[in-house]
């Protein structure tokens, strides 16, 4: 169960970066940042409540013992994967913050007492929330660093927690398992297994209505679960309207027509001594140029059909005589407003870490350079690109760097778009006199630092072998 | 021979599908998953239903423009309709493994894809009917719709020559027959050979894709028997090589170049390529002035295309009216010895003949011309199978043994400023019986269309000149690798580098497809793990 469904989740960065580097927060961004030490003691915990969490689950198999077995397999791994990562944010103070505020929502509603949920930020940089079904719940900092208060924190915890303790995991992974079990099902698999002509049509449609009904009950779900957080949040102390304005928020964010580039590889990789090479974006003929994306497969009522989540306008307007009641006596910030906006700013650095650690490096090398670009005076930021572009140089080198680039995407920023593009064409070569010039542009900002000198050793070890 | 080539359709009907993960986005590229998504996501839900959906997959193929790789297509029976008939599903997939469109269609079970094209803003696939003999041709715009259908019935002389050639070597759109060429927003050219025995001739059609429109021309004047070859359109002209037979006993053809209009297909001149020299060109390429070039081998003028050695290569430029503009013809004896050690006929040493796939101008004006070398080694199986069989056997008592590759460069005058090879491991292949006195170009225009047996794959430009790749595959026998290669020769901006892939490494086996300029898509499958990762490489 997830917060929303974020078509173009990279957009966020642009938005974030015009948010975050707004006149008020642009002299505040820390031209260097100590990462945040995560507490693994706390890791192992939850992953131990995990492991029981599954044991019990498996325990509890009365009947389509193999079906349930790999449902539950499949969540185990999902939260174990998330456990043994460096995702999930432990660091004693942030994770102090949060539980604050989750034990607000505690408090107020004595349905929640004894919950055993973990909820933890994550370093992940796509906007969303989780729940895994098993009490893991993570709120991604790709979606934190959006938020604007604390009240929109508390809606997106309180969402999660009314999907976990509604059980709306269990109940979906039981009515799935029921249903491929039912005779009217496995009728329906016999009668067109005989079938000799037209049976894959049959099939596909037959397989389509049950994709379609599993996904309408997952819409179902989010406007429970949606109700359910705006129940939660009633006697927390936090302004309920924050419902709506997050949800708006969030409709911005799948809109990814709005958002302005904030950079131009054109300009950033050009140098005195070493200056850009057209070709290394220029715009090829590409097959059906002028087909339409909407045209290219699924009609918009089979699209929307397929979606897992309403679209946040929906969302909104079943809600709406429930905020149109609400008195705006609430607080947008109870715990501590100073560092929910210092986490906001931690996050990025955070994430964009997260993004170098699991070999996302186009995005990490986009991250940076946004940074960069906006804040000229970044230490943090030169590191990083110097370090990604070494690299991405060996990488290449191994032919192993496709598998760290992302593809093209009509609904990435343009700018992030010719930077992959730039990648994807820069010959080995290039790699090193682009990062050998960049360094030397930024060298007497970071001369001093002692990441920064091992990855200059790192680029004369390339040029000199 | 075919080290690299394997048939996609092997790894597509695995039921194992790695997806990419939602959570991390990994740049796992599945075209498996591309491919038959929709279906085996719904599948994977439970598995009695895998023995029930099946998806029949024909075949799969890259989509270029010219050179350049711009997407692939997948193309596979997705339904039985009835006894006759199938539901076909063509996927279109773009050089960033994006699946841009999804085709159905009812059809003949005999149907499969042969070969497609791509002209800068239409698509064209060429669909084959085994059973009934007939080619359609599938134009779709550059809004993803179909514009416009052509057929056409083969005659039972081009069914067969297709079945011996074509489809005898597994579709394989790169090294043996191609028939479409794309002519820049304007149309395709398709070029269809038919022989039987010693009964040769050939069908050019053009199809439009501006509107509705097709010609078609087959020699008939002046012989009995032709050989085609389509050399490229410049200025609404479009250019053929024919070589024409006066009669079945033949043995010295007659040389001439046939200007055709593109708009109606009419003859516009037949002009003999006797000229200062006897002159067999091969292919033609443009120049960044616009200008075009023929290129091949020429001969004595009193010479034998078919039968004699030749004395070097040339260049000529021709007019829209067939008006020999320019000639240039560099000796192997005097030109080509400066730089490489060259024997009189144009044999270098070790290297055999050499055979020109392509030719490229680079931004500066310089031109290179990408060739593979071949040469005539008598073959122990055929000289004892025709002892044995007291001569009837009709295999040859030669092979050809396919040698190193080599990068000739040439200033824009064509003089020789350069040449090198570039090692390889060699490869033999058989020719058929009756074809050991052929000349060397007819014999390595035999090798490079009839049996693929090149290593050579493709020649990538970027739109600016500035750098290009050529790709080749080799076998290595190391002591630190044996296996398949995937080699490249990259010029950029005056510096040339090389490059090679081993095909073997922890993934089970490897492909490697030509993607974008400059880069492969590697496609490594994993049996144990049933998984199928494919990223796309950059070329060093």
């Amino acid at each position: 169960m997830t917060l929303s469904y974020m078509k173009n989740p990279i957009h966020l960065v642009a938005i974030l970066v015009c948010l975050l580097y707004g006149k008020a927060l642009l002299a505040q961004f820390p031209s260097t940042y100590i990462f945040q030490k995560d507490d693994t003691v706390l890791r192992t915990q939850y992953l131990q409540q995990s492991v029981n969490k599954h044991k019990a689950a498996i325990a509890s198999i009365t009947q389509y013992s193999s079906d349930y077995k790999e449902f539950y397999n499949q969540q185990f791994e999902q939260a174990e994967g998330f456990w043994e990562s460096t995702r999930p944010v432990t660091a004693p103070d942030i994770q102090a913050y949060l539980q604050e505020i989750v034990q607000k929502i505690i408090t107020a509603n004595d349905e929640l007492n004894g919950t055993d949920a973990r909820i933890v930020f994550s370093r992940d940089w796509w906007p969303n929330a989780v729940s895994m079904g098993d009490g893991t719940i993570a709120v991604n900092a790709g979606l934190f660093v959006f938020l604007e208060n604390e009240a929109q924190l508390v809606y997106i915890i309180s969402h999660e927690l009314a999907h976990y303790h509604l059980a709306h995991t269990q109940s979906a992974i039981k009515g799935y398992v029921e249903k491929i079990n039912s005779k009217e099902y496995k009728d329906e698999v016999k009668r067109l297994s005989k079938m000799e002509y037209g049976a894959n049509r049959k099939i596909e449609d037959f397989m389509k209505s049950l994709a379609f009904d599993s996904r309408k009950h997952s819409r179902d779900k989010e406007a429970e679960a949606d109700r359910k957080a705006f129940d939660f949040m009633k006697n927390t102390g936090y302004d309920r309207l924050a419902v709506k304005s997050c949800l708006q928020l969030l409709d911005k964010i799948d809109d990814s027509l709005y958002f302005p580039n904030s950079f131009s590889v054109n300009t950033f990789f050009n140098f005195p001594e070493y200056a850009f090479k057209p070709r290394w974006i220029q715009k090829e003929s590409a097959l059906f140029s002028e087909m339409k994306d909407e045209e290219s497969f699924r009609d918009k009522k089979e699209k929307d059909s397929l979606k897992t989540h309403p679209d946040c306008s929906k969302r909104i307007a079943l809600l709406q005589n429930d905020f149109d009641k609400e008195t705006a006596n609430g607080k947008l910030f109870l715990v501590n407003e100073n560092l929910f906006h210092q986490l906001k700013r931690d996050f990025y650095f955070e994430m964009m870490e997260e993004s170098y650690r699991s070999n996302s490096l186009s995005r990490n090398l986009y991250f940076n350079i946004l940074l960069l670009s906006n804040h000229p005076d970044n230490k943090v930021a030169v590191y990083s690109i110097t370090r990604c572009l070494n690299d991405l140089f060996a990488l290449q080198k191994a032919h192993k760097i496709g598998l760290t680039i992302d593809a093209e995407d009509n609904g990435y920023p343009q700018s992030y778009n010719l930077l992959i593009r730039m990648l994807s064409r820069l010959k080995l070569d290039e790699i090193l006199q682009v990062n050998t010039y960049f360094s030397k542009k930024y060298y007497s900002l970071v001369q001093d630092d002692e990441a920064f000198k091992k990855e200059l050793i790192r680029l004369h070890d390339f040029k000199t072998n | 021979m075919k080290r690299l080539r394997k048939n996609l359709s092997d790894y597509m009907i695995s039921k194992q599908i790695n997806y990419p993960k939602p959570d991390y986005m990994k740049k796992h590229l599945l075209m498996m998953a591309l491919a038959i998504m929709s279906a085996f996501v719904l599948v994977a839900q439970k598995s009695t239903l895998e023995n029930v959906y099946k998806l029949s997959m024909r075949n799969s193929g890259v989509i270029k423009e010219g050179t350049e790789v711009k997407g692939y297509f997948l193309f596979f029976a997705s339904d039985k309709i009835d006894k006759n008939s199938n539901e076909y599903t063509l996927q279109i997939i773009d050089n960033n493994l994006k699946k841009l469109k999804e085709i159905k269609f009812v059809d003949s079970k005999h149907v499969a894809i042969l070969e497609s094209s791509f002209n800068g803003t239409d698509l064209i696939f060429l669909l084959y009917n085994d059973d009934e003999n007939t080619f359609e041709y599938q134009v779709y715009g550059a809004d993803g719709k179909k514009k416009y259908t052509y057929n056409r019935i083969l005659t039972k002389k081009e069914d067969r020559y297709l079945k011996m050639t074509y489809l005898a070597n597994n579709g394989d759109d790169e090294d043996t027959y191609k028939g479409i060429y794309p002519i820049e927003g304007l149309g395709f050219i398709s070029n269809m050979p038919s022989r039987e025995d010693k009964d040769y001739t050939f069908q050019l059609d053009f199809f439009s894709t501006q509107k509705r429109k097709q010609w078609t021309y087959i020699p008939t004047l002046g012989g009995k028997k032709f050989i085609g070859d389509y050399l490229g359109t410049a200025n609404g002209v479009v250019y053929i090589s024919i070589l024409k037979y006066s009669g079945a006993f033949d043995k010295k053809p007659e040389s001439v170049i046939v200007g055709l209009s593109l708009e109606n297909g009419k003859q516009l001149f037949e002009v003999s390529t006797e000229s200062k020299q006897l002159f067999y060109p091969s292919s033609m390429f443009t120049l960044a002035d616009g200008k075009s070039y023929m290129f091949g081998e020429y001969f004595d003028p009193s010479g034998n295309i078919a039968k004699d050695k030749s004395v070097g290569f040339a260049f000529w430029s021709m007019n829209e009216k067939g008006k020999i503009e320019s000639e240039k013809y560099c000796s192997w004896s005097l030109d080509m010895s400066k730089f490489i050690d060259v024997s009189a006929k144009g044999k270098i040493d070790d290297f055999g003949f050499m055979f020109l796939h392509n030719m490229v101008q680079t931004a500066d004006g310089s031109i290179y011309a990408i060739g593979e070398g071949y040469k005539k080694v008598g073959s122990a199986l055929g000289i004892a199978a025709k002892v044995l069989s007291a001569g009837r056997t009709s295999m040859s008592t030669t092979k050809m043994k396919i040698t190193d590759m080599i990068l000739l460069n040439f200033d824009k005058d064509f003089n020789i400023k350069g040449a090198k090879i570039y090692e390889k491991n060699s490869n033999n292949i058989m020719i058929p019986d009756g074809m050991d006195f052929s000349s060397t170009p007819l014999l390595g225009k035999m090798i490079k269309y009839n049996f693929g047996g090149f290593d050579y794959s493709y020649t990538q430009v970027t739109k600016d000149a500035t750098s290009f790749t050529v790709c080749y595959s080799d076998y290595e026998r190391s002591k630190d690798y044996k296996g398949s290669t995937f080699n490249a020769i990259t010029y950029t901006e005056g510096k040339i580098t090389t490059d090679k892939i081993n095909t073997k490494s922890d993934a089970t086996s490897s492909i490697i497809l030509p993607a974008q300029q400059g880069q492969v898509l590697i496609l490594d499958y994993y049996k144990k793990a049933k998984r199928l990762d494919l990223h796309i490489e950059k070329l060093n």
